[in-house]
């Protein structure tokens, strides 16, 4: 037994650290938050230094690694809220691609994910008022030569900044994880339409499929998409889970410097237990919910029993639990904490958007009472 | 990373396990786990256990061999402390001199002193009380008053300790005392070892809010203890409290019981009714024991952190992390086991349902106990974190 990360693992994480620092650290998401799109400049950087390939298998020339290794690269990310369709696309859709392709579909996307030239994202949700996997709608129609899609998919991260996105749709009549075909799809095919977001570094569209033919396009097999798809979600919540902990890490940072600098009453506001004892609270949490992530993503490298559990734990202990935390920092800066330009409120709306995208904290909880109780 | 054992290991863990089924008292394993309610026969059941313990070579396994103990290695001292979860064992009456008393006298004493003591604390034949705290002396011990006066071959005591567990059965005091208060506070404090079967030393018992009376004021009037008895140099005893425990010792965490415990919840709320319905089909119950399975798991994942830093020597301050937040889990934990009981909850004793109650109570201790919440946050946002200390250090 050894819960510890490898001296590889650890180097990776703090050459991530530093590279993304050397790029400008969150000036990347506040550039986004500001309305420029920085997603071309970030993924061309992080391509250089072969992150996109981490999770590519080896014979399709990326790195073959788990999520695990990718969860430390999402870590570093989520510390600075960089933007980019960084979870989308090797959290989900390379494992994705990887168990479900064909060999031609294979070749064509993951050499090409790897190099960099190939961003995805996903279209999850027809109605955004319905939770997963009931909010799956969108009816996929059988053509001579492929499916035709018709409707319309929203909450899809990043629609304009991609080359494909996975849209599950419905091909038999059902409600649940059954009758879900996947699709992977140039959404330039589509209509899309950017919608306003609480978390601004992370944009979301409407995607309008038109009675849109594709074909090759399908993923996996025809009505059996949804299991993996319930794993792929998986994997994205740990995706997001390890951000948030880069986040909440970053957090107690600033909170201690904070703490440590600002004077009140001719001390530092971090001598006053009030504050200190907060702050101590926060790193509880922190350090609680990166054992919970990285669990999870070990679990689920290695194929254990209780992987769908330890996500669950995971998901709503880092979206609930963090987004408290993100409060506290505003609150520790004081009235400067609430403006804009502190950049708490950056991490706080990631929490806040992604403590109900993917399952709610309650959902989480109940699929852990169904398992173990 | 990973979260297997090697053969040797599991073998290890057969061995622990096989001991505690064929030794445990008669219906233990099933859950029959009540202690006699009679003081004496409690003692005597107590100290036939410990006695066990002792001829299995279980008694204090990260002891070094020529004490008495087996040198486990750090990763045998975690698969004992999971079998050890797992049946959960009567007490340890030897428990306070294993833990805190053996290890100051291997790493402070004269060789006569460990000779003399070592072995009869862990055959539990001598049992130990440490006096800390006073009346006026909590959180801040080196401000403590309890004077030892040097004369010449021995020391004479007198003042008060408090909160001293089994020091009404005690058969040594292992204390600090002040014997110079003209420097600095932290200067000044000598450690002694004092027999408490002298004139000199009464006690009076506490009863607790659980109804038990394990804590005790005792009071030393002209208490002598012979010159060979102090441990460390004379007015060097800060040293001997603050320092790292000298033998290899894991560090441990309550989640390993925390996870029996809400087991044992789960299966309370699958047989208990509300209504005819179990309490386990209730959706507010269910996403509450998610919630605890959840913050138990993240107990114990983060006890397997600093348990692996700690095998590859590079356990820090933030070993911190386990007390607060394992007590924090607990004391919801129990609290919501009380809730669970339903109007049943008001009876005391065998009839309180589940025996949360008393649990809940004495959860509380644990959060005061060796450092409270408060310093364990303090401890946190200054040596974890680097926060200014603050006015009171």
């Amino acid at each position: 037994m050894d819960f510890t990360l490898s001296d590889e693992q650890n180097q990776m994480q703090e050459s991530v650290r530093d590279y993304l620092e050397s790029e400008g650290g969150i000036e990347l998401a506040r550039r986004q938050m500001d309305g420029e799109d920085v997603v071309d400049e970030v993924w061309d950087g992080l391509a250089e230094m072969d992150y996109p390939a981490l999770s590519v298998p080896l014979e399709y020339g990326g790195l073959g690694d788990d999520l695990l290794y990718l969860s430390l690269l999402f870590e570093e990310a989520g510390r600075v809220a960089l933007p980019g369709p960084l979870p989308e696309t090797l959290g989900f859709t390379v494992p994705l691609l990887a168990e479900l392709g064909t060999d031609e579909q294979k070749e064509q996307f993951l050499p090409a994910i790897a190099d960099g030239d190939l961003r995805a994202s996903v279209a999850l949700y027809d109605d955004a008022t319905e939770s997963l996997p009931g909010a799956i709608r969108m009816e996929a129609e059988p053509t001579d030569d492929g499916y035709r899609l018709d409707g319309t998919k929203t909450l899809v991260p990043y629609a304009e900044s991609v080359d494909r996105v996975v849209v599950p749709a419905r091909t038999r009549q059902d409600t649940g994880y059954d009758g879900i075909t996947l699709f992977f799809v140039d959404p330039a095919a589509a209509e899309a339409e950017q919608l306003d977001t609480l978390d601004k570094t992370r944009p979301l569209y409407e995607l309008t499929f038109d009675a849109v033919e594709v074909s090759g396009a399908r993923l996996g097999p025809v009505d059996g998409g949804g299991d993996a798809l319930k794993r792929a979600i998986d994997r994205l919540n740990v995706s997001m889970c390890a951000m948030l902990v880069g986040g909440a890490d970053e957090a107690v940072d600033r909170s201690v410097e904070y703490g440590k600098q600002r004077e009140q009453f001719d001390k530092p506001i971090g001598q006053f237990q009030a504050v200190k004892h907060r702050i101590a609270d926060m790193w509880l949490d922190t350090e609680a919910a990166r054992s919970l992530t990285y669990y999870a993503a070990w679990a689920i490298a290695n194929d254990e029993d209780d992987a769908r559990q330890a996500v669950s734990r995971a998901t709503w202990y880092c979206t609930e639990r963090c987004g408290e935390l993100f409060e506290d920092d505003i609150f520790n800066h004081g009235a400067t904490g609430y403006t804009w330009d502190h950049d708490g409120h950056i991490f706080l709306k990631q929490a806040k958007t992604w403590a109900n995208l993917l399952g709610s904290p309650t959902e989480h909880r109940r699929r852990i009472a169904d398992i173990r109780l | 990373m990973n979260f297997d054992y090697t053969d040797e290991q599991e073998a290890f863990r057969r061995e622990i396990r096989e001991w505690y089924e064929e030794n445990l008292p008669d219906g233990w394993i099933e859950g029959d786990r009540d202690l006699p309610d009679d003081e004496d026969e409690r003692e005597q059941f107590l100290r036939e256990w410990q006695r066990k313990l002792h001829e299995g070579g279980w008694a204090a396994i990260h002891w070094p061999e020529e004490y008495g103990g087996r040198d486990a290695s750090l990763m045998q001292q975690l698969i004992y402390q999971q079998e050890k979860a797992r049946v959960n064992p009567p007490p340890e009456r030897s428990e306070i001199g294993v833990d805190l008393v053996g290890p100051a006298i291997e790493g402070f004493g004269t060789e006569e002193q460990k000779e003399r003591f070592l072995p009869k604390i862990l055959n539990g034949e001598e049992l130990w009380c440490i006096g800390y705290s006073e009346p006026d002396v909590g959180s801040d011990l080196a401000s403590l008053q309890c004077k030892a006066v040097d004369e010449g071959d021995q020391f004479r005591i007198n003042g008060q300790k408090i909160w001293t567990t089994h020091a009404h059965k005690a058969d040594w005091c292992y204390m600090f005392t002040r014997t110079d208060d003209s420097g600095p506070k932290h200067h000044g404090i000598t450690a002694l070892i004092v027999d408490m079967d002298q004139e000199g030393v009464t006690n009076e018992r506490i009863r607790q809010i659980t109804d038990e009376r394990e804590f005790n004021q005792v009071y030393f009037d002209d208490a002598t203890t012979p010159k060979e008895n102090v441990l460390n140099e004379v007015d060097e005893g800060w040293e001997v409290a603050m320092r790292q425990l000298s033998f290899e010792r894991i560090s441990l965490s309550q989640s390993l019981d925390l996870e029996r415990r809400f087991d044992e919840l789960v299966e309370f709320c699958k047989n208990e009714t509300r209504g005819g319905t179990p309490l386990v089909e209730d959706p507010h119950i269910r996403e509450k024991l998610a919630e605890f399975d959840t913050r138990i798991q993240a107990a114990k994942l983060t006890y397997f952190r600093n348990v692996s830093k700690q095998m590859n020597g590079d356990l820090g301050a933030e070993a911190s992390f386990g007390k607060l937040y394992d007590s924090e889990v607990a004391a919801d934990l129990h609290r919501f086991r009380v809730k669970l009981g339903g109007p049943k909850a008001a009876l005391w004793g065998d009839d309180s349902p589940n025996g949360a109650a008393k649990d809940s109570l004495a959860n509380i201790s644990i959060r005061i106990g060796g450092g409270t919440s408060d310093i364990q946050r303090n401890i946190i946002g200054e040596r974890v974190l680097g926060l200014p200390k603050g006015d009171q250090e």
